[in-house]
């Protein structure tokens, strides 16, 4: 799967990367992969998975799956409520 | 005893060509500290009411904030300020880059212009040496080659130089100032007002030190240390030092808030030609920064291939990437830089071009404007010729460019029609690239700012609607609550009011929005501290907010006097019509929630709920002369 950190979010990562091409064997929680790479789900606003915009909790991914994730700097937080 | 200042302002009056010093003492400087404060002041005080804004009358003031020119990151900003040619009321615009600290260092806390030159003349000031020089030769041509002759003339090539385009010389009521080609006071025409005077620049040099004036420099000097070590173990300010301001796109287009087509739509489509991975290898040559500032925030770029992008003017922020591009329907990033490119060497504001294009696209899919009016340009959604014609025709007036010079406000009244739907404008100010339906305190502060639609009259809502992250957190010492983006309440209402305290401060200090909580690293108490040392007053947080409430009152006042009534503090109709595509399709502001979160908002602020400052806040506020010029 492809992963891009949108904005500060790449911050997190050890070595600052943006896109990161991360294999998965099976499919995984969104949370706990954001969990293993250390990104705080407090920073996180937006999440898109190929696109749609999804709710961090629920979200489910596969290894041939796009996810972007954006913090709530400048941007908006996906939510119609 | 020094408390952050030299005490001076250098009065010019350019129609009799004489300059004069006047100076202030602490007890004023402690209501009027600089920036937004000490200009509305000025401007209260001695513009007369219902001046025409390009008339010689009205009045042009620089200003330096309290802290422009400490060396800690962010300190750098300056306000242009004077009666609008484009709203008609208070106008302001900011800038960064480094004139606003070569003025301190020059030992000038503001200049105030006033009058009209017989013929072009530009201002040169060496620390207290003051001249008025013929610019004859300088009129008409371009920023890059004034600034290279004035530094050459002086044989210094420190010189910082301030000043207009060709738009401003045109009275483009969007005109912009410049300094050092890379740094602008965009918004609310102050590039005309120049203009209107025949002042083509003010070039400035000075050799003081910044610790001449403070009280205790030590503390702000460790301060600047501090930050240059952090701005690169802090997310936001690293990410503004990686990305820049471009960064946004690709967040706010997968929130479904980036402003396309007009303002119609919330996501486009070719979005990945225009976000920050493309931007980055496509446009970008390197990274700048403003006086002092580690966090280098500043894009250049440099384009030989369809289009010749000069590097001398800077790159597109993001305000201009999406309004040049995606609000005009344009996934072209090379033709996005070079009408930024153009708009930079014009010396037109970014925002307003790229919204008034936009809104003039929009007229002609109406059929509102045909190829008549245009001289044959086909202006729909994502022509690129078009787009760049038509920054073209703007700057030198020509053609539909002359109606289009001035406003979206003007443009629609004389197309007639439905035009008026497309004007996506707020007392007469075009809207910056950030859509109100999905962080709903960002349209209370297009409504209700004095200058017209700003973006940055407070933070955005989603930086504080987390109680757990980093931005939230940084200003809660404020007083704020985590809130939803999209909740528009009295609750919010209050956030808002004390954010824009806070921001409204940040004007009067000249420290850059991007410098403090939330936005980014400075922490709420190292604000206070770096105020305490440059003043040696004991002042609290909440001095600092009322400070900052404190220039926002005088410019309602002086917007009060002139007309302005509650009627002008709303929203451009499509923004309570829903959004047609992205994650928010179908979302709208309700308009009775609007409506009834302004007149909590006016409760709030100690207003009447026709929207004017009554007496008691007045007096609350230190300034109850203000009253009897608006009969309060």
């Amino acid at each position: 799967m492809h992963l891009h950190l949108g904005g500060q979010l790449s911050w997190y990562d050890s070595q600052k990367r943006a896109q990161i091409e991360i294999h998965l064997r099976e499919p995984i929680a969104l949370r706990a992969l954001l969990d293993q790479l250390g990104v705080p789900r407090a920073e996180i606003a937006i999440a898109a998975l190929d696109g749609v915009a999804v709710e961090i909790e629920n979200a489910i991914v596969h290894d041939e799956d796009r996810v972007d994730v954006y913090p709530p700097v400048g941007g908006g937080i996906f939510s119609a409520k | 005893m020094k408390y952050g200042t030299s005490g001076k302002i250098l009065r010019v009056d350019l129609t009799t060509q004489t300059t004069r010093v006047e100076t202030f003492d602490e007890n004023f400087y402690r209501v009027y500290p600089g920036g937004k404060a000490l200009a509305a002041n000025i401007l209260l005080r001695e513009l007369a009411p219902h001046v025409e804004p390009l008339d010689p009358e009205n009045i042009l003031i620089l200003a330096n904030g309290l802290l422009t020119g400490a060396p800690f990151s962010t300190a750098t900003r300056f306000n242009a300020i004077a009666r609008s040619p484009l709203t008609r009321g208070f106008g302001e615009s900011e800038a960064g880059g480094f004139w606003g600290p070569e003025l301190k260092m020059a030992g000038w806390e503001a200049i105030v212009l006033t009058g009209r030159a017989a013929h072009p003349v530009y201002l040169w000031i060496h620390n207290d040496q003051v001249e008025i020089r013929d610019a004859r030769d300088l009129w008409g041509q371009e920023p890059e080659f004034v600034q290279n002759k004035i530094r050459a003339d002086h044989n210094d090539k420190l010189i910082r130089v301030l000043q207009i385009g060709i738009a401003g010389e045109n009275l483009v009521r969007y005109a912009s100032l410049t300094n050092d080609l890379r740094h602008f006071n965009g918004r609310n025409g102050m590039g005309a007002v120049m203009g209107s005077k025949n002042l083509r620049a003010v070039a400035v040099r000075g050799t003081t030190r910044y610790r001449d004036f403070a009280h205790d420099p030590r503390p702000i000097e460790e301060l600047g240390r501090a930050l240059a070590k952090k701005v690169k173990a802090h997310p936001q300010s690293w990410d503004l030092q990686d990305k820049g301001t471009p960064g946004l796109v690709g967040a706010l287009n997968a929130a479904g808030i980036l402003p396309t087509r007009n303002f119609r739509q919330g996501a486009f489509e070719h979005v990945d030609k225009v976000k920050w991975e493309a931007y980055e290898k496509e446009l970008l040559t390197a990274r700048r920064s403003c006086y002092a500032c580690a966090v280098r925030c500043k894009r250049e770029v440099g384009v030989n291939d369809r289009y010749q992008v000069s590097d001398a003017y800077g790159g597109p922020e993001y305000e201009t990437l999406d309004g040049l591009g995606p609000n005009c329907g344009i996934g072209d990033l090379q033709a996005i830089a070079k009408a930024n490119e153009l708009c930079n060497r014009y010396g037109l504001d970014g925002i307003s071009t790229g919204a008034t294009i936009a809104f003039a696209m929009e007229c002609f899919e109406h059929n509102l404007i045909t190829t008549h009016e245009t001289g044959g340009i086909e202006l729909r959604f994502g022509n690129v010729d078009a787009m760049l014609a038509l920054v073209e025709m703007i700057a030198h007036r020509r053609g539909i460019g002359d109606l289009l010079a001035d406003g979206t406000r003007r443009a629609a009244e004389r197309i007639g029609g439905d035009a008026r739907f497309f004007a996506m404008q707020v007392k007469g100010q075009e809207l910056p690239m950030h859509d109100p339906r999905g962080k709903v305190a960002v349209g209370l502060g297009y409504a209700i700012n004095d200058a017209g639609a700003d973006h940055l009259t407070a933070p955005h809502d989603p930086m504080v609607a987390n109680p757990d992250s980093i931005s939230f957190k940084g200003a809660q010492p404020l007083g704020i609550e985590a809130i939803p983006a999209r909740e528009l309440s009295a609750r919010k209402v209050r956030n808002y009011t004390i954010l824009e305290n806070w921001t409204s401060a940040e004007k009067v200090l000249g420290v850059c929005f991007f410098g403090p909580a939330p936005r980014s690293f400075i922490q709420v108490d190292e604000i206070v501290t770096a105020v305490r040392a440059a003043t040696g007053w004991d002042v609290t947080l909440a001095d600092i907010l009322q400070i900052g409430e404190r220039a926002t009152t005088l410019a309602r006042a002086f917007n009060t006097r002139e007309g302005f009534t509650r009627a002008d503090d709303t929203l451009p109709e499509r923004l309570f019509q829903p959004l047609e595509n992205g994650a928010l399709q179908g979302v709208a502001i309700s308009k009775p929630e609007f409506e009834n979160a302004i007149l909590e908002l006016y409760e709030q602020k100690g207003w009447t709920r026709a929207g004017a400052p009554t007496r008691a806040k007045l007096r609350d506020l230190g300034i109850e002369w203000v009253a009897d010029l608006i009969g309060a």
